[in-house]
């Protein structure tokens, strides 16, 4: 048992190389994947520090249903660990025809500190903060280029009123929120005379003690306070933002599906090769006495070091990447969000187990092929590898490729994500098990092309390429590795596009949201260049349906513009073309798929709708989704005219020659009139600006996987020239001089990349659609693949093949022909 | 039928072959110099580690003497580059190996046709001279096969018949029937035998064997890295 033991760190000692880079495969795939799982965990730390903003650690909110409340009307409950009361207003700030709305809030500074202490930019507490002072969030103060010490006017209650910015706080925590507009900090007595107040809140915000849910928080203070003097509720919803967070953290955990799939195949290559080169060391063994389990054992506690090192130096690797791409993530963002670094247990014990299960299970079916072998075979040194037949591969790949092509497509709820997954290795295990197929097809083809071209060592290059198992594993790893870095670049720019262009697909290139009479839209009807323009009527919580309470509606004069301006997907195609016919004058209306859900109405049924006063019949004609806006329902303009006294338009989208210029136009329209107008192109810069840097990590994890894959590529170069190595002496021995070897090299380098490169764009343009049939019903955007990625994703793969043949023309150079020929 | 022997073939003047081992250096070949006319089938014997071996590759121009020339038909190749002495080993030389040395991927006319291939010359025009050799080591019927569903004797015949595929000057074989059992190894012999006595293919061929040298017209025996 010592001997062999001794004898196995000896090799290992001896193939440092290979040894390297199996622990580094290892390494670098248990960081990635501990990186991605804490980066997702970390991304919905933030964005559920986002939809708290303000309530900061406040789990409920308390408020009186009639004027203010004060902090003593609460009980002193045991769930309770901290309030504070906040004093809203709300104000206007404009320049420059912009128009932001500004929240104003106050509250006792040493009340606020203990749910969500406010954070400066330059990292000073507040002090001194009373008077005419107002604190803003920097994402504010930089883009209309306001100082600590200016100052500025708002209009508050209709009247203009000069505030002096006291200091510049950090985009953080109590400045943080989830809609357009700012959070401004202002002194409690300053707004509380502001808005003609002595003393009282407008809510007060409850921590809950340690352990307590903010479920149980409600329910006891809705105990300890009576339901018709108070509003109590929950601040925010933590399973929507959880919801939220994950589909925008669906590219990371496809970082650490391939990097597995890949570090899997890395090992597995490299463990066929050693043990298939301790063949004659284990016959010895074998031959002395050697139990079949005790060399089995020890090949696997070899392996199993190897996931320990590899996971061990994974994870604080992984630590110290994930602190890096966060600080980098809090460098690039200019509203400074403070990304806090969420490291779990799970996390740490899951990527240590898969490094070394990995490693266990990638060595397993090599060393077990070989521990099966009978003595007498592997003492002689004349084991052969069965020849399973073309023809079964090829239809068990084929049924495979059909299969895994078709499951996602037979399912749908939560049963989808199990079959998209199933479905997504289901790709890769048949296209491993069709490469050797359609590498000996090609290789036919390529054959007369490069003995055209390159003459007989193209010829000879191509030949050799059928049948060689060096070959086909090259090309395995390659397509694996384009594929994921593929899949990934798509996934993460479309989830960067999902989230930053909500009016991706949709025609209008500008809108105004405010006051604008029939007048008004006539006159941007006849500005220079305006080509179609849309303008609504907006009845924000002013209707009913049956009883419940609609959020907006919307109503529109054409409903084919509407459709088109606002990317309108309706449930089925054919209903389109039915409600705009029907969207004339009768009372008709359209239901987003949300509401349609909630409220549980379908089409064919007749609601009443009403505005508490007038109460009509509406036939609902279908239901629709879009990201380009919140209506939950749609009715003709006529209607709203008619029945709800609808008159002045409040939204306006349109289509122009220069959207720019009409928009100076518009704003100029709208004087001093309060108002939220924007290009397309402006909205979208200030949406990235915001997203776009949470989205960085996910680029920077691309990288990680180039790396892997360059790691796995250098791995299989290293084994493809040590099984190689005869044959390029064979080949010499026969006259093959160095330069025949470099042309056939670098020939046969480019087809294995050319080939693999193929396959990867194949399956993930499948595997893509799989990914977005699996998160298809959760998003109304279809995703739209570019040539580019795939084209430039496919060079570089074939650049690292060309560039990984330099290995073993360097190395052939060194070669000692005779040692190479002389042994079997 | 026997040729008249009258010019050399291959000739080693005063090879010198060491190895550094560790901080000494072990003397492989001390000094030897050997001349092969043409047609001669000459066996080259010894006991292991005399050095056989490695006097055939160096004349062979696989290895390269530490001093010493070798002569091809009068022209000293010890000197040549990488490309020249590919083209002597595509061209002047023939090879064959005690483990065949077949590249697996092709099958037997490619793996035949190998030298010619990287020769830069057209297949199409060699389907006769082919079409002979195959005959000639029996390989008729398994031109289409691939080494693996070939039997030991089968590869030899083959890695024989690609180094006769050139016409070459002369043909090196080490231990050709070192792999074989006895009956295939005899086999081997007589085509080898047959090939010199027909053609006068010149042979070079180290062997352990007495009995296969007795297929040869000459025997040198190496011993301690000279020739006794």
């Amino acid at each position: 048992m010592k001997i062999i033991i001794k004898y196995i760190l000896t090799n290992v000692k001896e193939k440092k190389m290979r040894t390297g880079v199996m622990i580094l495969s290892i390494l670098l795939s248990s960081t990635l994947l501990f990186v991605s799982f804490s980066i997702g965990a970390s991304y919905e730390s933030a964005q559920q520090k986002m939809a708290r903003g303000m309530a900061g650690s406040a789990a409920v909110s308390v408020s009186a249903k009639e004027g203010l409340i004060h902090t003593d009307e609460i009980p002193d409950l045991l769930s309770i660990d901290a309030k504070a009361g906040i004093l809203k207003g709300s104000a206007l700030y404009h320049e420059n025809g912009y128009y932001e709305t500004i929240d104003l809030a106050a509250a006792e500074l040493s009340e606020l500190k203990k749910i969500n202490p406010p954070r400066l930019a330059d990292g000073k507490d507040i002090s001194d903060f009373s008077g005419s002072r107002i604190i803003l969030p920097d994402r504010f103060t930089s883009k209309y280029g306001i100082q600590k010490g200016d100052a500025i006017t708002l209009q508050i209650n209709g009247e203009s009123i000069k505030l002096d910015v006291a200091e510049i706080a950090a985009y953080d925590t109590f400045f943080l929120r989830h809609t357009r507009g700012a959070t401004a900090l202002l002194p409690l007595s300053f707004l509380h005379s502001l808005l003609g107040y002595t003393d009282g809140y407008s809510e007060i915000l409850i921590k809950p003690s340690q352990g307590v849910s903010a479920e149980t928080l409600k329910k006891d203070l809705e105990t300890a306070l009576p339901a018709e003097t108070y509003r109590i509720t929950e601040t925010f919803s933590e399973d929507q933002v959880t919801a939220d967070a994950r589909q925008k953290s669906m590219p990371f955990f496809l970082i650490s599906f391939f990097s597995l799939t890949m570090s899997i195949f890395i090992i597995y290559s490299s463990y066929k090769v050693i043990t298939l080169e301790r063949l004659p060391i284990i016959g010895t063994f074998r031959s002395i006495g050697a139990a079949k389990k005790t060399l089995t054992g020890i090949l696997m506690l070899e392996s199993s070091l190897y996931g320990c090192i590899g996971g061990l130096l994974g994870i604080p690797t992984g630590i110290l990447v994930l602190k890096c791409i966060l600080q980098g993530m809090s460098c690039s963002l200019s509203q400074g969000i403070e990304i806090p670094a969420v490291i779990t247990p799970f996390s740490v014990i899951f990527s240590f187990a898969v490094a070394v299960s990995a490693s266990l299970l990638s060595a397993w079916l090599p060393i077990h092929r070989t521990s099966r072998l009978p003595v007498k075979e592997v003492v002689l040194g004349i084991t052969e590898e069965k020849q399973i037949s073309g023809r079964l591969t090829a239809a068990a790949g084929i049924l495979l490729f059909l299969f895994s092509v078709i499951l996602p497509r037979t399912v749908s709820g939560d049963m989808l994500y199990l079959m998209g997954g199933i479905s997504l290795l289901g790709l890769i295990a048949a296209a491993i098990i069709l490469v050797p197929l359609l590498t000996d097809r090609t290789a036919v083809v390529l054959e007369r092309i490069y003995g055209i071209i390159l003459g007989n060592e193209g010829k000879l290059a191509a030949r050799n390429m059928r049948g060689n198992k060096n070959v086909i594993q090259n090309i395995t790893l390659l397509f694996i590795s384009i594929s994921a870095v593929i899949a990934i670049s798509v996934v993460g720019d479309f989830v960067t596009t999902y989230v930053s262009d909500v009016f991706r697909g949709a025609e209008l290139q500008g809108f105004a949201d405010g006051h604008m009479e029939p007048a008004f839209v006539e006159q941007v009807k006849g500005m220079d260049g305006v080509e179609k323009v849309l303008p609504l009527h907006i009845l924000d919580n002013r209707l009913q349906a049956e009883g419940i309470a609609l959020g907006r509606v919307e109503a529109a004069d054409d409903l084919d513009l509407y459709s088109s301006m606002l990317a309108i997907h309706y449930t089925k195609n054919t209903e389109q073309s039915r409600a705009a016919a029907a969207f004339g004058s009768e009372r008709v209306i359209l239901l987003s798929e949300d509401c349609m859900k909630q409220t549980g109405f379908s089409k064919g049924d007749t609601l009443v709708l009403s505005n508490g006063t007038n109460r009509y019949h509406y036939l609902v004609i279908g239901s629709f989704k879009s990201r380009a806006t919140d209506a939950e329902a749609v009715i003709p303009s006529a209607c709203a005219v008619s029945d709800f006294g609808a008159q002045a338009y409040d939204f306006l989208a349109y289509t122009a020659a220069d959207p720019d210029a009409v928009m100076v136009q518009i704003r100029s329209l709208f004087g001093e009139t309060a108002n939220w107008s924007r290009t397309v192109e402006e909205f979208n810069t200030d949406a990235l600006s915001t997203v776009g840097t949470f989205l960085q990590p996910m680029h920077s994890m691309t990288y990680f996987i180039l790396l892997l894959a360059a790691v796995g590529i250098i791995n299989n170069l290293l084994i493809n020239y040590i099984q190689k190595r005869r044959i390029t002496a064979m080949y010499k021995s026969v006259g093959l001089s160095s330069r025949q070897n470099i042309k056939m090299t670098l020939t046969e380098g480019f087809s294995s990349g050319l080939i693999g490169a193929a396959i990867a764009v194949f399956v993930s343009y499948l595997e893509i659609q799989t990914i977005f049939l699996v998160a298809g019903p959760k998003i109304s955007m279809v995703p739209r693949l570019n040539a580019v990625t795939f084209f430039f994703s496919a060079a570089m793969g074939i650049v690292i093949t060309l560039l990984g043949s330099v290995v073993p023309i360097v190395k052939s150079r060194q070669m000692k022909l005779v040692e190479e020929i002389k042994s079997e | 039928m026997k040729h008249t022997v009258s010019e050399t073939a291959i000739e080693g003047r005063h090879l010198i072959k060491e190895f550094p081992m560790g901080n000494a250096v072990t003397k492989v070949l001390r000094d030897i110099s050997l001349q092969v006319t043409r047609g001669e089938f000459v066996s080259i014997m010894g006991p292991s580690g005399s050095g056989k071996s490695t006097l055939l590759y160096i004349l062979g121009g696989l290895d390269t003497p530490t001093s010493g020339h070798v002569y091809l038909n009068g022209t000293d190749i010890s000197g040549f580059d990488d490309e020249k002495m590919s083209r002597i080993r595509r061209r002047k030389i023939g090879f064959v190996f005690q483990f065949y040395n077949l590249i697996p991927n092709l099958n037997v006319e490619e793996n035949i046709m190998l030298p010619l291939l990287l020769d830069g010359q057209k297949t199409a025009n060699h389907q006769e001279q082919l079409s002979r050799i195959l005959e000639v080591t029996g390989l008729t019927d398994r031109r289409r096969h691939t080494p693996r569903e070939l039997s030991g004797g089968q590869q030899q015949r083959v890695a024989i018949a690609r180094a006769l595929i050139g016409n070459p000057e002369i043909l090196f074989a080490d231990e050709p029937t070192g792999n074989l059992d006895s009956k295939t190894g005899a086999e081997i012999m007589d085509l080898l035998r047959d090939i010199n006595r027909r053609s006068g293919q010149t042979i070079l061929m180290v062997t352990h064997s007495p009995e296969a040298a007795k297929s040869s017209s000459r025997i040198i025996t190496v011993q301690d890295g000279i020739l006794v």
